[in-house]
């Protein structure tokens, strides 16, 4: 063979190569990992309605979605315009099923990221085997503290965690101090499992460490149907401020046993979960005027990019996005953006790429200060609104003062 | 002939499964139906032997869990170094619990080990020592090799299958002893065995202690390969019936059964998950229902059962 025509074989096969290289970039595979079945199904089925949702925005042209990364053009820019494909896996509500559909995604599927699981127990088992084969994952609404304690360099969570949520009821209520409200005795009502003890624990020392007192610690169990005892309590300390930490069921009979007994605390929070369902609202929200809540979700005003969201996956669940399924969509939205940005596929350059998000709140569909990772793969720009259940069945955001639409009312009202 | 053949092809299929199967997903599949099969062959040996239905083996399976991931917890240790704690307190577990329930017969028995397994899980919930409701974890990341931490499932597989075969021995060697005689003539008739001088409520209190004692082990293993455990994965009451389950579905009494029983059931699971799991609304669960009813229709006693059972039919026929 002459000099040339080993030439044009060589160029023949670089041609080969690259059109094979192109067609593996037709598309990209991401891991998504929710309770598919099991006792939180109905979270995971209204992920999946997110996340496809935000898949469509990357994979169609949305130019109304003004500055959101990957809204505008299709696919994958970064990729050459690569669709991008999710899979889904049911994690079962085991910590055994996630780690399992964890490693298939990654060994079978080849997904070159993953993104989940909800339950924190099984976004710390399934996280492990995705930081042993050197994928990254990222969870968008697990709030445990202890995953991101674990040294690993693949994991990164975009949702504030309790700590954030203890921090912002803190500081709110000192504010409402300054505006004359009383807040000398704290009651805390919180449900017995992993969420309430948790979040509960983490406010009492946030508060004790900021002289704030909690006066009273009642947990109770959420299949409870009947809670008289617990509001007795409450009705004979007359706390200066009431904080629920509460599932829903247990949310709705709490509001009618306190109505019924005539109870009403001058000032009442309640943290998400049970409280910020729509489920809730419908039921009782006429009864529990003037609940303080947390949100880093808002739907705001007709025509912003928050509504229109919004809008896309009512058409595709039936129901609005709430606290928890808007922070999953954006959890996917950010680790998109990097796969994107990283412009390939390794997992390396999807991991660099993370570290160096720097996403501001006008990116963002959530009410974040941004997305930026510290060394642990903790988003340090997380953070929440205090909303107010006001005239009717609406949240609206009453702090900080920058991002309020209204005025906190003080005295809780009730009913 | 079939019978002396069937040995040396099953260690064959065993030892070489990891190696013909050989995807990092068909690897784990194997480790996780041996998994089971330790545990299933634990709970035979009360359940199937003894016929002593128990419906909260979860407790023993929990020790092992427990035990495990809180001696590296509070002791430092590799989560495997805590197996001795774990089937210490099973054994203990064991003793206090059987003693009262097992001389309740039947149904009443199965009762009270599903009520002391709650309470056992409510307990541990509400535990800040054993980690609440929010569990233990082990290592995050492999510190030394006794961590028996590892990427491939190929370890986990033969340390697993050198487990089930010691567990298999050993049980072999009870069928053939005393025990086993003892066990199968109260699993037939425990007035008949008593009547005959048999200890029966010591000897059920063996079995017992032996098969918590084995199934501490089977929670230690998983422990070590999860690195996590919490009440519901560790307690909760779909661990007894899984137990139960692949163990009935192979044939409760059976050496082999629990190990047959495994083979269908997990890949039976793990494959239909990820198949339908996508798909949501727990079309997995169905077809994993669907499935077990149709053997258990077509097999009652065991897929490892046909033979004694269509002999019976024989000399039944035979007689009339």
């Amino acid at each position: 063979m002459n000099p040339t025509g080993l030439a044009r074989l060589l160029a023949a096969a670089a041609f080969g190569l690259a059109v094979t290289g192109a067609a593996f970039a037709q598309s990209v595979k991401v891991g998504a990992i929710y309770p598919l079945s099991g006792v939180a199904a109905s979270v995971g089925v209204y992920a999946k309605a997110a996340i496809e949702v935000a898949t469509d925005i990357v994979n169609n042209d949305h130019p109304e979605l003004g500055d959101l990364p990957l809204a505008k053009g299709a696919g994958l820019t970064g990729l050459g315009g690569a669709k991008l494909e999710v899979v889904f896996a049911d994690n079962q509500g085991t910590p055994a099923a996630g780690q399992n559909q964890a490693i298939r995604l990654i060994t079978e599927e080849k997904v070159v990221a993953i993104n989940g699981a909800y339950q924190s127990g099984i976004t710390l088992t399934a996280s492990a085997a995705a930081e042993r084969y050197g994928i990254p994952f990222l969870t968008g609404d697990s709030v445990a503290a202890n995953l991101t304690e674990r040294g690993f360099k693949w994991f990164f969570r975009t949702t504030p965690i309790a700590s954030d949520f203890a921090r912002i009821y803190m500081e709110f209520l000192k504010d409402m101090k300054a505006k004359g409200a009383r807040i000398d005795s704290i009651a805390i009502v919180h449900e017995n499992t992993e969420y309430g003890t948790s979040v509960a624990s983490v406010v009492t020392s946030t508060f004790k460490a900021n002289g704030l007192n909690i006066t009273q610690n009642i947990p109770y169990s959420a299949n409870a149907t009947d809670v008289q005892s617990q509001v007795l309590q409450l009705k004979d300390k007359k706390p200066d401020v009431l904080i629920f930490v509460s599932y829903t069921a247990d949310a709705i009979l709490y509001a009618k046993t306190m109505k019924s007994l005539d109870y009403k605390p001058p000032i009442m929070i309640a943290d998400d979960a049970g409280f910020s369902d729509p489920s809730f609202v419908a039921a009782v929200g006429n009864i529990v005027q003037g609940v303080f809540n947390r949100s880093s979700w808002s739907v705001g005003a007709p025509g912003t990019k928050t509504y229109l969201v919004n809008d896309m996956y009512k058409k595709k669940s039936g129901v609005d996005l709430d606290d928890t399924t808007a922070r999953i969509m954006q959890g996917f939205m950010v680790l998109v953006d990097a796969i994107n940005r990283a412009g390939s596929t390794e997992p390396a350059k999807i991991q660099a790429a993370l570290r160096a998000t720097d996403l501001k709140p006008s990116q963002l569909i959530m009410g974040f200060k941004g997305v930026k990772f510290d060394e642990k793969g903790q988003n340090v720009l997380a953070s929440a609104l205090v909303i107010q259940l006001q005239n009717g069945v609406n949240y609206v955001p009453v702090w900080p003062k920058d991002q309020a639409a209204a005025e906190p009312v003080l005295v809780y009202k009730g009913w | 002939m079939m019978k002396r053949a069937a040995w040396p092809i099953a260690s064959a299929v065993l030892l070489g499964y990891p190696l013909i199967f050989s995807t990092p997903f068909q690897q784990r599949l194997g480790a996780l139906i041996l998994l089971y099969a330790i545990g299933a062959s634990a709970w035979n040996i009360v359940g199937g032997y003894a016929g002593l239905i128990s419906v909260g083996h979860a407790v023993f399976f929990g020790c092992g869990a427990y035990g495990a991931l809180a001696s590296y917890q509070y002791l430092g240790l590799p989560p495997i170094g805590g197996l001795p704690i774990g089937v210490a307190a099973s054994i203990g577990i064991a003793a206090i619990v059987g003693i009262p329930t097992l001389r309740l017969s039947g149904h009443y028995f199965s009762m009270a080990t599903i009520a002391v397994a709650e309470l056992v899980r409510l307990v541990v919930s509400n535990s800040e020592w054993l980690g609440g409701a929010q569990g233990l974890s082990g290592p995050p990341v492999p510190r030394t090799l006794l961590d028996l931490s590892f990427v491939s499932a190929l370890p986990y597989y033969y340390v697993f299958l050198g487990v089930l075969a010691a567990m298999l021995a050993l049980t072999r060697q009870m069928e053939r002893s005393r025990i086993g005689y003892y066990l199968r003539a109260i699993h037939d008739s425990e007035r008949a065995a008593r009547t005959l001088g048999v200890p029966v409520s010591r000897y059920k209190l063996y079995a017992y202690m032996m098969s918590a004692a084995l199934t501490a082990v089977a929670g230690a293993l998983y422990a070590v390969m999860f690195g996590f455990v919490d009440p519901e994965s560790g307690l909760g009451i779909l661990i007894s019936i899984k137990m139960l389950i692949m163990a009935a579905l192979g044939g409760a009494g059976l050496l082999l059964g629990p190990l047959a029983g495994a083979v269908i059931l997990v890949p039976l699971e793990e494959f239909s998950n990820s198949l339908l799991g996508g798909v949501g609304a727990g079309v997995t669960f169905l077809v994993y229902g669907a499935i077990i009813v149709v053997i258990a229709r077509l097999q009652p006693g065991g897929l490892l059962r046909p033979i004694p059972g269509a002999l019976r039919k024989r000399s039944a026929r035979a007689k009339s």
